[in-house]
């Protein structure tokens, strides 16, 4: 076998092209994962009003997301849905990157659900004395829930928010499919290139474990302040 | 609507069982094999990571919890690519599809299944061990006759939601043309070109009525096994946490 | 201050409470006893709405609590009610506990709250743990912080649901030392308990409970020494037999 060539990946386009991979890779994995808190937070709390409707479709929009596969969900969305928006709209986002606004779309939705189910265990486990005790002080409904029920809601739901965050990010990898010059797509693209498969995808490896491991190490440092607080 | 009931009435069976018997298996059929078999194949390969896992000796603990970590820092299809890469190379002749995708499943699997094993193990009461050695059986025979059993016994609901979650994971065999299902679809949309929409309204449903029953019935097998354990251990038993990575968004 | 009229609640077909009449003058410290079942902690949750009231008026200083028109928010931070299972914030220190609902509810300063909750831990006797988060106290420490917390409102009235029944036997005196304190100070209050000797000590009335009606009305001594209903003598011998 040859020994490992790494500077290669030093010369021509390839160092532009997993410059470009690593940012967009990481805007996906932020614009994504704001949709996904942004619109989980409001599911959870939309389907504590125990309305039947809100039951209903809340409880819809997480199982569709959670029995489809994501790379079905990109296609769905790209493929699919595009097709049905009015065409001055459609071109409209050939030229302004529609890849990605889909690829952030169906990732962002697909991981809401899950950040919603989360929150949604975070709260029920949140015993009905401590709403109770909240009450009796003649706190409203609203400041019990802001003070008392959703900051310990948020700490019991914080591991499972870090591992979808961590599962999200991963997810940012399918977008290749779709065409979106993440690091993935431009991982291949080098590797046919330059043909140092082993070196570019050790380099591809090692960046998506890095980011992977720092989000983990994140969840665990916030979990381990939170808990301090309440000790 | 009517494209959809066109579609399904043209190309249900190639979606469902691909060119069999006039060709080879695939669409739906292939997608549940390979999830199947691959967990199959992944469950031995992860107890053993799992009993690494929880042992004391460093030289097993180490490589098993590296191991997990990798997989569950790298993106699935970045490990296919590397055993679509590499396998070849180790057995020295090409390598189908199939078998690189059924292959990185085994890998890939058996560090989520390992770590639902292992939480199976940790949540079993620790007299159960302490009792069986205390009749005179080995850590090896305890493991096996009665802390293992019980464990995965208790794992059942996990390990079905993983099958799920494999099942959506085989979708990514579009990427290096094995005749799964989404592939399946995506040739579809190649012949038919003007219905996008439908097309892929159908891919989802049928990996939604799929996955969504198996999510149910794994509900339901949840609520015996609490019962049971309720039944039998107690106040003692510690509470069930089945590891969320277990839900696994691919 | 507190006037049951008439006071009546059915969960379902169940009646909880039967027509319940009892006036509680201000200053007055008035013992709520009774087998389990008999609907005392019902009652006393009447007071503050956390349970509604199908018949009957419950005044409050000569507000209809169960009024629709009423501000429940405004009202209970009126009425200090201390829990049995205490029910303390975890995710919050001593401090902030006491000073959230002033703070929030009454919208006071945070120093000014701060000192208040300084001097109310004194007088419960645990101004060391003011930083202290409640998973670091013991239940009697935790119950006397409840108590803090409540009293951080300036209450005219305190309502307690069985304070010391979760409590090891220990502790239980540390909490009716300041139950006791509070009574002597002319706090009007409403205790639900089991504890005989502080009812004893510092209650003006006993009211005895048994399934939704009050049975018996008296001053402790002539109810504990000599009950007048048959019901009420059981109920004391059970008790006594512990």
């Amino acid at each position: 076998m040859q020994p490992l060539d790494f500077s290669i990946l030093l010369q021509g386009d390839a160092p532009q092209m997993l410059a470009h991979g690593i940012a967009l890779m990481l805007e996906l994995t932020a614009v994504a994962w704001l949709i996904a808190m942004v619109l989980g937070t409001l599911l959870a709390l939309v389907r504590m009003t125990r309305l039947r409707v809100a039951e209903v479709a809340v409880g819809a929009w997480v199982e569709y997301h959670q029995n489809v596969p994501m790379l079905v969900q990109i296609f769905l969305w790209y493929f699919g849905i595009a097709t049905l928006l009015p065409t001055a709209l459609q071109m409209w986002l050939n030229r302004h990157d529609g890849e990605f606004t889909f690829a952030v779309i169906a990732i962002g939705l697909a991981t809401s659900a899950y950040m919603s189910e989360g929150l949604r265990g975070g709260i029920r486990s949140i015993p009905s004395s401590q709403i109770e005790a909240a009450r009796a002080l003649g706190l409203s409904y609203l400041q019990s829930f802001r003070h008392v029920v959703f900051p310990q809601a948020f700490r019991i739901a914080l591991p499972t928010l870090v591992n979808h965050t961590v599962l999200l990010f991963k997810n940012t990898s399918l977008a290749m499919t779709i065409g979106v010059a993440e690091m993935m797509y431009a991982t291949r693209e080098i590797e046919s290139r330059t043909f140092k498969t082993i070196e570019i995808y050790l380099l591809a490896t090692v960046i998506y474990l890095g980011i992977s491991l720092v989000i983990m190490a994140g969840g665990s440092f916030a979990e381990r302040r939170l808990r301090v607080a309440t000790r | 609507m009517g494209d959809i009931a066109a579609i399904i009435h043209d190309y249900g069976v190639l979606l469902l069982v691909g060119q069999y018997p006039t060709g080879p298996l695939g669409g739906l059929a292939l997608t549940f094999i390979l999830a199947v078999l691959g967990l199959a194949l992944a469950f031995p390969l992860s107890v053993i990571l799992a009993l690494a896992r929880v042992s004391p000796f460093r030289l097993l603990y180490w490589p098993a919890t590296a191991l997990v970590y990798v997989m569950r820092g790298l993106p699935l299809i970045m490990l296919i690519f590397w055993v679509y890469f590499f396998l070849p190379v180790l057995l020295g002749r090409p390598v189908s599809g199939f078998s690189t995708l059924l292959a990185t499943l085994v890998i890939y699997e058996a560090a989520y299944l390992a770590e639902i094993v292992r939480a199976g193990i940790e949540s079993l009461p620790r007299g159960q061990m302490e009792a069986a050695r205390s009749v005179g059986l080995t850590y090896m025979q305890a493991m096996r006759k009665v802390v293992l059993p019980q464990a995965i016994y208790n794992m059942i609901p996990a390990m079905l939601s993983q099958l799920v979650s494999t099942i959506k994971e085989t979708s990514l065999g579009y990427v290096i043309s094995v005749n799964e299902l989404t592939f399946a679809a995506n040739q579809i949309n190649s012949t038919l070109l003007t219905k996008p929409f439908p097309v892929f309204v159908v891919l989802a449903t049928i990996y939604f009525v799929l996955c969504f029953s198996l999510t149910q019935v794994a509900r339901q097998l949840e609520r015996r096994v609490a019962r049971r354990r309720a039944g039998i251990a107690g106040a003692t038993a510690a509470p069930l946490v089945v590891p969320d990575i277990a839900a696994i968004a691919e | 201050m507190i006037q049951f009229e008439g006071v009546n609640k059915w969960y379902g077909d169940y009646r909880a409470l039967h027509d319940i009449d009892a006036i509680v003058a201000k200053g007055e410290v008035v013992v709520v006893c009774g087998p389990s079942g008999s609907g005392k902690s019902t009652l006393i949750r009447t007071v503050n709405r956390l349970e509604e009231i199908q018949k009957g008026r419950i005044l409050f200083d000569g507000q209809d609590v169960h009024a629709p028109s009423l501000d429940v928010n405004r009202f209970r931070s009126r009425v200090g009610f201390v829990f049995q299972s205490f029910n303390l914030f975890p995710h919050l220190s001593v401090a902030d506990n006491i000073m959230l609902a002033p703070t929030t509810v009454l919208r006071r300063d945070k120093s000014q709250a701060r000192k208040r909750a300084e001097e109310l831990l004194a007088r419960v006797g645990l101004a060391a743990k003011i930083d202290a988060y409640p998973g670091q106290l013991s239940g009697g420490q935790q119950q006397r912080v409840a108590i803090a917390r409540a009293l951080a409102m300036d209450p005219p009235a305190m309502l307690f649901d069985e304070p010391t029944s979760a409590l090891d036997p220990e502790m239980v005196g540390e909490v009716l030392q300041v139950m006791k304190s509070l009574a002597r100070d002319g706090m009007t209050m409403i205790c639900v308990t089991h504890e005989m000797n502080f009812a004893r000590e510092v209650a003006d009335r006993v009211l005895f409970m048994d399934h939704g009606r009050i049975v018996e009305t008296g001053t402790p001594d002539g109810f504990f020494s000599n009950p007048q209903s048959d019901r009420a003598q059981r109920f004391l011998a059970d008790l006594r037999s512990h």
